[in-house]
């Protein structure tokens, strides 16, 4: 692999970056400005939030707390918690950047970028690419993204409040739509499928009956589960 | 912890946002390299991840705040119908799906908003 062909491909991923995906996140955390501005911080703690947590529920609760004036400890439990997330999508997505010859901190490095925008996007689009060249495509699409989306971030600071109050509605239910689409989009098989139908369903449920910070926990391990087993069952009879 | 969030922001940001929130992605690279993409366990965890994000934006949905929240929830869940409409209508375009459920919600805002 030289270098050149690298660079191509690392603009390759930058390029489909910007033809969609990183407009999506970057106008829906364009909030985290506000969010930074009523908590009393300043833009440049809504750009490194972004840079560094690089997660939106994280980002949000976060600025929320702060605001709230929750004791620190409380704040780094709740954003932890509601990252746990991350783990199973950085697992889904590093074994198919991983090749014969990448080092554990290129992956460290990989991992950073994982969240919903970066995991779905990869879901769909790196099976597709020749396995050399996925990890300067990934960095292209991923550097894009939380580029874009740290100027807006420091951006929303200020232009947030000038936003009128429907399309303000419309900048929040954004990444929502955004990510059931994409999700559904990567989407390739059956488990895909029933594991998308799985959590929409157990989401009530768990939300009525769980609860408690646990919810998401037990809907992602009984309706990814359940989906991933009546997968594997389905492949086995079929061969 | 006895320093105040507000007046060391950027500090704040680091202890009490960036690492615990990271200690996650570390973890995970601990165990990927053993996880091959082809394997049962590659499936199941991406199963997981598909249902916890479906999770994750139905409850943002649910319990929506400010603007949001002036849009009763029958028609935010509308939004989502609307959407997938369009999404299967275009064979499977995500920018459909946006543009559609986007619409809807905006001119909602718009008319319980007045």
């Amino acid at each position: 692999m030289n270098p050149e062909e690298d660079r191509r491909w690392f603009l390759a991923g930058a390029r489909q970056a910007f033809a969609g995906p990183a407009w999506y996140v970057a106008l829906s955390l364009m909030s985290t400005g506000a969010l930074a501005r009523a908590a009393d911080m300043p833009p440049g703690a809504a750009m490194l939030a972004t840079a560094l947590i690089w997660a939106g529920p994280g980002q949000i609760l976060f600025f929320g707390a702060i605001a709230a004036k929750t004791a620190p400890a409380t704040i780094a439990f709740a954003v932890s918690l509601s990252s746990v997330r991350l783990l199973p999508m950085c697992l889904s997505v590093l074994p198919m950047l991983r090749g014969e010859r990448s080092r554990r901190l290129t992956l460290l490095f990989a991992s950073h970028f994982i969240a919903v925008t970066v995991w779905t996007e990869s879901l769909r689009r790196l099976p597709e690419i020749d396995k050399a060249r996925r990890p300067p495509f990934f960095f292209g699409f991923a550097l894009a993204c939380i580029g874009l989306t740290t100027l807006t971030s420091g951006l929303g600071y200020w232009l947030t409040a000038a936003v009128p109050a429907p399309l303000a509605a419309g900048l929040m239910m954004l990444s929502p739509i955004y990510f059931l689409a994409a999700t559904a989009r990567a989407a390739r098989d059956g488990s895909d499928w029933l594991a998308i139908g799985a959590g929409a369903a157990l989401a009530p449920l768990t939300q009525i009956f769980v609860g408690g910070g646990f919810d998401l926990m037990i809907l992602a391990l009984v309706g990814g589960g359940g989906a991933w087993l009546a997968g594997f069952y389905a492949r086995r009879t079929a061969a | 912890m006895s320093f105040d969030p507000a007046l060391s922001p950027y500090l704040a940001v680091i202890l009490i946002g960036f690492l615990p929130s990271e200690v996650w992605r570390w973890l995970s690279v601990l165990v990927a390299h053993r996880i091959d993409e082809d394997s049962e366990f590659f499936r199941f965890v991406r199963s997981v991840a598909t249902a916890l994000l479906v999770g994750v934006v139905l409850k943002i949905v649910a319990t929506p705040a400010r603007e949001l929240a002036a849009v009763p929830i029958w028609a935010r869940s509308g939004a989502f119908v609307f959407a997938a409409a369009a999404f299967f209508a275009f064979r499977r375009s995500v920018f459909a799906a946006i543009l559609a459920g986007e619409a809807l919600i905006v001119a909602g805002a718009w008319w319980w908003g007045r």
